[in-house]
């Protein structure tokens, strides 16, 4: 759930070079991400195997999002990563009272947006290597 | 002796006792040498021709020094004296004549004196002077003057009252102040004074008066005569008569309105100065924060650019491509620095605890591992206090300061000290290190925001660090100096309260 077409293609990018191979659904707003989350309650769309939420959202900012995940019988138990791009503690805090299961900034190295594979691997449950 | 009775009133035969002739002679004498007020008879040219005795116990002399003299001898202002005669000369009646006299112990005395001349077939035979003391009178009066020309001077409104609140007297600065001229006001109530909203405060005022209270320096409003509301500062204190009973009250009355208006406008203006400084500081955070998302995606592609497409790039490409990620990373630094210099005041909540300073130092000194490592240097510490500053705070002091140390090195292996000593109820640390040092002529100039003595290449860095140093120690209320000459190591200080 990120409005950045630069991100979504490095996050791609960091889960093709960490060998997660699947279906990579991307929400551009708010609005459209609630959306998603409630028609994944009603059984509209299978539920995924792990969220990553940017905080910075259009018409909905990310945290209504982690509420209404909270709200959310089916994706209880999906592993929700906020990747955002800010180093505010208070981001940081909310995020985990909001749920989040992990949260990173944004890395401004490639290597280190990558790397981020690693980390979905783990979150995902997957062998690491 | 008939002027003697020529010189009583022609009434007095109407109601004279019916006695001798030479009886009546000698007892008007008596009278006139032995009454209580004291009479002169001078000639035209102002010889004393007669006083009697109240007159010569008066100024002390006796007759002799007295009778014969020439009145002026006995004056203190001549020319008073010369006017006194002239007039009389003129046949001027002069009543209450205010004039100052010699008394024999050299003191001067006011007296009041009242006279005309007796003639005879027109002819000048002398005076007929009545003196009263009125040195006594003439005091009270001066310091009357004087009070009444201090109050009228007064630039705040002196006005009295009595307990009913009627208005007996009134300044001239009660006029400029409040507009009404004194027949205005004089016996009317007080209550004309007071503002629509605070005409129940007089009756409260006036009845704490009568229990013989004062009103000190109380702050109200008032209404001038042209409907103006004015701010005053008001004493109001109770009136005693001789026997110690209140009879009204006095009343000083300041305006305020200016410098009542000037805090608030200063006030204002204070408050939204600080607004305007959060907003900036919170403006600059929002704009190094919202700057760094678009130079992420730089420096990300530019990397992602160069990974996928080195070859086709060719060396010169690929050397373009490297400084603009070398810029981009840069300035990503600098927006990060500059975020930091503002947290320092937006969290402005301060500490009510101490921290121990060498744990926070364990902590700097853990993030700054990799280049402590690299550079093989050794950190020498001295124990180390507790001090009243966020933790996060204490902890970038000395990961700035330190990494300087490290970066700023020479050829050989760093030695970095760190040692803290009291100093007037707080603490002074010093950082010294033996690196580069720092030219005395920059060190001020090293603290100011973005200031830099060397070049990216030379030595790395924002010129952030010491900005931000200096500002974490002085919002604790310390202060951060440096001491070093070129090539012989710097030591900075730091003091903290």
């Amino acid at each position: 759930m990120d409005d950045n077409p630069a991100d979504v293609r490095l996050v791609r990018a960091a889960l093709e070079e960490h060998r997660i191979i699947g279906e990579l659904t991307v929400v551009r707003d708010g609005e459209k991400a609630i959306q998603f989350i409630e028609d994944i309650e009603n059984g509209l769309r299978p539920c995924p195997d792990m969220m990553i939420v940017d905080l910075n959202l259009p018409k909905r900012p990310g945290r209504d999002v982690l509420e209404c995940r909270n709200r959310s019988g089916k994706l209880r138990n999906v592993p929700v990563i906020v990747l955002s791009s800010s180093d505010a503690a208070r981001d940081r805090d909310d995020s985990a009272r909001l749920g989040a299961s992990l949260y990173v900034q944004k890395p401004s190295r490639l290597d280190d947006f990558l790397g981020l594979g690693a980390t979905f691997r783990q979150m995902l449950g997957f062998p690491v290597w | 002796m008939h002027h003697g009775r020529n010189a009583v009133d022609v009434h007095s035969q109407a109601i004279a006792p019916q006695i001798p002739v030479a009886d009546e002679t000698a007892a008007l004498w008596d009278f006139l040498e032995n009454a209580g007020v004291a009479f002169h008879w001078v000639a035209e040219d102002g010889t004393i021709l007669w006083a009697n005795n109240a007159e010569l116990e008066l100024l002390g002399y006796p007759a002799d020094e007295y009778i014969g003299h020439n009145i002026a001898e006995f004056h203190a202002d001549l020319h008073v004296i010369d006017d006194i005669l002239t007039r009389l000369r003129n046949d001027e009646t002069l009543t209450g004549y205010e004039a100052r006299v010699r008394c024999k112990d050299g003191s001067l005395r006011w007296v009041a004196t009242s006279s005309s001349v007796y003639r005879k077939n027109g002819k000048f035979v002398h005076t007929r002077c009545v003196s009263v003391d009125i040195t006594a009178q003439k005091g009270i009066r001066d310091l009357q003057q004087r009070l009444s020309a201090i109050v009228e001077s007064s630039d705040d409104a002196i006005i009295a009252k009595d307990l009913n609140g009627i208005i007996l007297s009134w300044n001239r600065a009660a006029q400029r102040i409040f507009g009404y001229t004194a027949d205005e006001v004089i016996g009317r109530h007080i209550s004309i004074l007071a503002a629509p909203d605070r005409v129940d405060e007089i009756p409260d005022i006036l009845s704490r008066l009568r229990r013989g209270e004062r009103v000190d320096h109380y702050k109200t409003k008032r209404k001038t005569k042209d409907g103006r509301i004015l701010t005053i500062s008001l004493t109001v204190s109770p009136l005693f008569d001789a026997h110690g009973g209140i009879v009204g009250a006095s009343k000083v009355a300041r305006d305020i309105t200016l410098s009542e208006s000037q805090a608030e406008a200063l006030s204002a203006a204070n408050e939204a100065l600080t607004t305007a400084n959060a907003d900036l500081e919170q403006f600059v955070y929002s704009a190094s924060h919202d700057l760094q998302e678009p130079l992420r995606m730089v420096a990300t592609y530019s990397e992602l650019l160069m990974r996928t497409f080195r070859d086709q790039l060719g060396p010169d490409g690929a050397e373009y491509l490297d400084y603009v990620l070398q810029g981009a990373l840069r300035m990503d630094q600098l927006l990060k620095a500059l975020r930091s210099y503002t947290l320092v005041s937006t969290t402005r909540k301060e500490p009510v605890d101490y921290v121990d300073s060498g744990n926070i130092l364990d902590r700097a000194l853990a993030n700054l591992r990799p280049d402590i490592v690299a550079s093989g240097a050794l950190i020498i510490r001295t124990p180390l206090p507790k001090v009243k500053l966020h933790d996060f705070r204490l902890e970038q002091l000395f990961q700035n300061l330190i990494s300087n140390a490290l970066r700023y090195r020479k050829g050989t292996r760093p030695e970095i000290k760190v040692s803290a000593e009291p100093e007037n109820n707080g603490w002074r640390f010093a950082i010294q290190d033996n690196g580069i040092g720092v030219d005395p002529r920059y060190k001020e100039q090293i603290f100011d925001l973005f200031k830099r003595l060397h070049s990216f290449a030379e030595y790395p860095g924002t010129g952030m660090g010491l900005s931000i140093c200096k500002r974490i120690v002085e919002r604790a209320g310390g202060r951060i100096w440096v001491e070093s000459e070129l090539g012989r190591g710097s030591t900075f200080y730091f003091t903290l309260p």
